[in-house]
């Protein structure tokens, strides 16, 4: 237990370092990223997803026992879900984890990006329950 | 101001990804961090809502039981912990929620990681606004007007990302490296709706 939790401070330390180093913190890096004015964080994801396609190969070959990860299909709420994050995320500048980064580089708005999403996220939470209860997933089960 | 170029960023965050999955044992996703958080302060408020894991547990068996029979509970007797597909061993994954202590702390170290950056690099300061010229350009620079944006963001960031079942580091990197087509769907949506988000933006408050 102990060792988990000294993986998942550096891990998070060394990601909430660099995602400010990238500029994902900024709010106007973010947006040059939107509006196509400089693609420099756009190539960065895809240099990202490209790599990591590449590590998973060698990860999975490597591993004994093979990792099984759990499937992520489409469901009614991805694309619905995706849209509404996206809008928030253009006006807030900030997805999840950036929410935090702009907190640590003392960007005081952050901590209203940061109740945000901790509100949304409990809307949904109502939401789900009453009206529908389609299985969407969630990243850390994987 | 001096980022990263973009191979060097993007290839920390390919090896970020890789070290979690090698040190966590479980992808990488932050908006699963806070449902779990957010869940977990509701089942709180409400004890009498959610089950105890125990409970969770035996109506779980009980409802496997009914589904594939009584065999489906028998536990093999090689390798526990292990399960065999297809002739190939594979790692029996933690599928349960991580404590609570370790949502925190991997939110708090994120935290940690931005103070970090900003500190070692000269940039920290702590201000009430974002420290963005086209924040003040687009909401005025009343703190009000701006908070408003900031709260309703996050609330479609938080909704959306939930909704979706993951956001830019779940989805979009774990996800999309591994060809998930509900990953590339969210992520082709998240950005094609914030392109479209920004192009208003930069057209109606220039």
């Amino acid at each position: 237990m102990k060792r988990d939790y000294l993986g998942i401070s550096l891990v998070a330390i060394l990601f909430g370092f660099s995602l400010s180093r990238i500029g994902f913190s900024s709010w106007d890096e973010v947006h040059r990223m939107f509006t196509f004015a400089d693609l420099r964080l756009f190539l960065t994801f895809l240099f990202a997803v490209v790599s990591l396609a590449a590590a998973w190969r060698v990860v999975i070959v490597a591993s004994r026992p093979r990792p099984s990860w759990s499937p992520r299909p489409i469901h009614r709420g991805t694309v619905a879900g995706g849209a509404l994050f996206g809008i928030g995320w253009a006006l807030s500048g900030a997805c999840p984890a950036i929410a935090l980064v702009q907190l640590g580089e003392g960007r005081g708005l952050a901590v209203f990006s940061l109740v945000g999403m901790l509100l949304g996220n409990w809307v949904y939470g109502l939401v789900k329950e009453r009206y529908h209860r389609w299985d969407v997933g969630t990243c850390t089960d994987d | 101001m001096h980022y990263w170029p973009f191979w060097l960023g993007g290839s920390l965050l390919a090896a970020i990804m890789v070290l979690h999955w090698l040190l966590v044992r479980r992808l990488m996703g932050v908006s699963g961090r806070f449902t779990a958080i957010v869940d977990a302060l509701r089942s709180q408020q409400t004890p009498g809502d959610s089950m105890g894991d125990a409970e969770y547990l035996a109506a779980l068996e009980a409802a496997t039981r009914a589904e594939f029979g009584e065999e489906a509970l028998v536990q093999p007797a090689e390798d526990q912990g292990a399960e065999r597909v297809g002739g190939q061993a594979v790692v029996a994954v933690p599928t349960g929620p991580q404590p609570l202590a370790a949502q925190f702390l991997f939110l708090g170290c994120l935290v940690f990681g931005g103070f970090l950056s900003a500190f070692s690099d000269g940039r920290f300061a702590v201000t009430l606004g974002l420290r963005s010229e086209l924040v003040t350009r687009f909401f005025g620079d009343r703190l009000v007007g701006q908070v408003g944006v900031m709260v309703l963001g996050g609330m479609l960031v938080g909704f959306g990302t939930r909704m979706a079942g993951g956001c830019t580091s779940g989805h979009g990197l774990c996800g999309v490296s591994r060809f998930q087509p509900g990953s590339i769907t969210a992520t082709a949506s998240f950005f094609l709706f914030g392109v479209v988000t920004a192009f208003c933006l930069h057209g109606l408050l220039r």
